[in-house]
């Protein structure tokens, strides 16, 4: 299945509920604002629900199954280098450890963008079969 | 005492001289106001005309505030004030102007790298981007980026923009995101805000639409709006509000004394590496292209269908980087804004080194001056030297531009071969690498010339790179690079996995081989022409055995 009557239909419930859901935000002191955000909601969520429902009407995809854990320790790993970087900087006031300290961030992040991501989302590529 | 009754007589009437000197100046200059608006030209002189321009554009066009008292110096004044703020709307709003027609560009270099099967469909997310991140910048995102950003002198101190969410971390507080600015209502309904709302929102535009080439002839049409939305209401405005809009990444400067705080002056990391970053994570999850890599692992070239509208596309996305630029300054009056000329120097001379370092690889290394490579190499100059084209000299950026044009070329196989991502069009290595490369060299070749009001991110002097003495900035810069890796990667990883559990990101494989201007758009993009049938390496696709 390709696009179609249904995935449009709900793409536009997708969009008045995110734009009801932000108006309730911004509204959100009113009475009315906590309405506008409660149908905002009640609208993103019915349409992630039918996006999901009509998902397996797509036909098979080119696309081998991808380990989730995998791909979450690759996350985990990315999202590690940052974290190290950032608050590394507070560990020390000195220029060389403090690029040092980055540098082992920065590193240990692109491990998880070049090793460890790419190897989890070609673990079962369908070119490899 | 006698003395001091003296130098007190003496004092007081120096003192009442100088007094009555001012009074008599101040006279004199409301009397020549007066004068001179006695001798501006009559009605019947402006009806006859005015082919030299002599007449038009005198003191009889200061609007006047008190018609009985006739012009003062305060009508003057504020009428200079309001020129200094009209020349920078009109600056900013035509440079934003030019950065939105960037999208043709896009479109046409995307386009022509894909198959003829598929161009509708990569037209079709190239024109469609603009709405859905138009429309998700407006309803949230400018808010999340801008929101806290109040300050900046050359659009009118922008005060509507007052209020940044604040972390307590180790004692200090750093921005986070913004909080005003939803929809444009409110105290935001202001001139300044309006003008700075369509300049923020062509540049997060342009990182929406770099993901539409890592991710095309595979991407689902209704998940790429989704996504294209998401991107525009979070991901975005997240990461360009610690870079510009007042978070804490600018703050690094102030809170913890590093550099001038992370700088990127018009967004080689906060447009293009964002928006590189993102289609690296779209493409990891998407997969490769059917046919694009061999059982062994070898690749395949799969050539675009119109190396004419890649190039006329590439010198286009050029045009507009003059808007991209020198339209950061946020105007052509007032602090350190004259340094546009410089920076459209920088720009220019950085796309062409970029050229020249990818086409000579190209030739050296293959054999051919390949020209989509060589339209590549002109895009990598250019946004690599988006960072640093309002902190370096013409040295520096032809510098920075040869290596991104160099730069580009490795990282395409590296991405490829390597970590077998497939990007038909090159834009993780055009956007991702060379953003990041533009981003690192600020922290190396900023030389501390530049003046924009006599601080940057509240610092104190000029930004300076470890070349020319200041190691800090490059600690600032590689904090920057972390987290656009580290975060922005991260988060747009994370999203478009949830995206791919609920929605599904691609295409059936049916559509793909296909084409996916049918099956997704309904119509193809050239309905006259006749298709060739694929070559072998394709058709395994057909046979092969998917998920």
């Amino acid at each position: 299945m390709a696009a179609n009557k249904q995935q449009g239909r709900w793409l536009g419930a997708f969009l008045i509920g995110i734009t009801l859901a932000c108006a309730g935000i911004l509204g959100f002191s009113s009475g009315l604002g906590k309405v506008a955000l409660l149908v905002g909601v009640v609208f993103l969520a019915g349409s992630l629900f039918k996006f999901m429902a009509i998902k397996p009407l797509e036909g098979k995809v080119a696309l081998g199954a991808q380990p989730a854990a995998m791909k979450l320790i690759g996350v985990l790993v990315v999202v590690g280098g940052w974290c190290a970087a950032t608050f590394g900087v507070h560990l020390t006031s000195s220029v060389g450890g403090r690029m040092t300290l980055a540098i082992v961030g920065l590193l240990i992040s692109l491990a998880g963008i070049c090793i460890v991501l790419p190897a989890a989302c070609n673990k079962n590529a369908i070119w490899k079969a | 005492m006698k003395n001091f009754r003296h130098q007190f007589l003496l004092c007081l009437v120096l003192l009442l001289s100088l007094g009555a000197v001012a009074r008599a100046a101040t006279s004199a200059t409301a009397e020549e106001l007066k004068a001179a608006a006695a001798k501006a030209p009559a009605t019947a002189d402006l009806q006859q005309g005015d082919p030299g321009g002599s007449l038009t554009g005198t003191i009889s066009d200061v609007p006047v505030s008190d018609t009985k008292a006739g012009i003062t110096i305060a009508d003057v004044a504020n009428q200079v004030g309001q020129n200094k703020i009209g020349i920078n709307f009109t600056w900013t709003l035509i440079t934003g102007f030019l950065v939105m027609f960037m999208q043709a560009g896009f479109a046409m270099v995307e386009s022509g790298l894909c198959r003829v099967k598929n161009a509708n469909h990569t037209y079709m997310m190239n024109f469609t981007v603009y709405a859905c991140g138009l429309f998700a910048y407006w309803i949230i995102g400018f808010a999340i980026q801008m929101g806290g950003a109040a300050g900046n002198g050359n659009l009118g101190g922008l005060q509507p923009l007052s209020s940044e969410h604040m972390l307590n971390l180790f004692g200090t507080n750093w921005g986070i995101f913004g909080q005003q600015g939803m929809f444009l209502t409110g105290h935001t309904y202001d001139v300044g805000v309006m003008v700075l709302f369509l300049f923020q929102m062509v540049f997060m535009d342009t990182a929406l639409t770099i993901v539409t080439g890592a991710a095309a002839e595979r991407w689902k049409f209704l998940t790429f709006c989704v996504s294209s939305v998401m991107m525009g209401a979070f991901t975005y405005p997240i990461f360009a509000n610690w870079a510009w809009g007042g978070g804490w990444l600018a703050q690094l400067g102030v809170n913890a004394g590093i550099g001038k705080g992370y700088c990127d002056f018009a967004g080689s990391g906060v447009v293009h590496a964002v928006g590189g970053l993102t289609g690296l994570a779209v493409a990891l999850i998407i997969g490769p292209r059917i046919g694009k890599f061999n059982r062994d692992g070898s690749s395949n070239a799969i050539i675009g269908h119109d190396i004419s509208a890649v190039l006329i596309g590439c010198f286009i996305l050029a045009f507009g980087w003059f808007g991209f630029n020198p339209g950061s300054t946020l105007g052509a009056s007032g602090a350190g804004c004259l340094r546009i000329g410089s920076i459209a120097v920088n720009t220019m001379l950085a796309g062409c080194l970029g050229t020249f370092g990818a086409m000579l690889y190209m030739w050296i290394i293959k054999g051919k001056p390949d020209a989509s490579m060589a339209g590549n190499g002109l895009l990598a100059g250019l946004v690599a030297i988006t960072a640093p084209s309002g902190f370096v000299d013409t040295i520096g950026a032809a510098i920075i531009g040869l290596v991104a044009g160099v730069l580009v070329c490795l990282s395409v196989a590296f991405i490829e071969h390597n970590l077998k991502v497939d990007d038909p069009v090159g834009a993780i290595s055009v956007h991702g690498t060379c953003g990041l490369w533009g981003v690192l060299s600020v922290g190396l070749f900023a030389d501390g010339k530049s003046n924009y009001g006599g601080s940057w991110n509240g610092v104190t002097g000029s930004v300076t790179g470890l070349f020319y003495g200041d190691a800090n900035q490059l600690v600032a810069q590689l904090i920057g690079i972390s987290t656009l890796i580290g975060f922005v990667f991260g988060f747009s990883f994370v999203l478009n996995w949830v995206l791919d559990i609920i929605l599904g990101q691609r295409v059936s494989a049916e559509s793909e081989v296909a084409g996916l201007d049918l099956p997704e758009m309904g119509q193809l993009g050239y309905p006259e022409f006749v298709f060739r049938t694929e070559p072998d390496f394709m058709l395994v696709a057909e046979r092969a055995e998917v998920a």
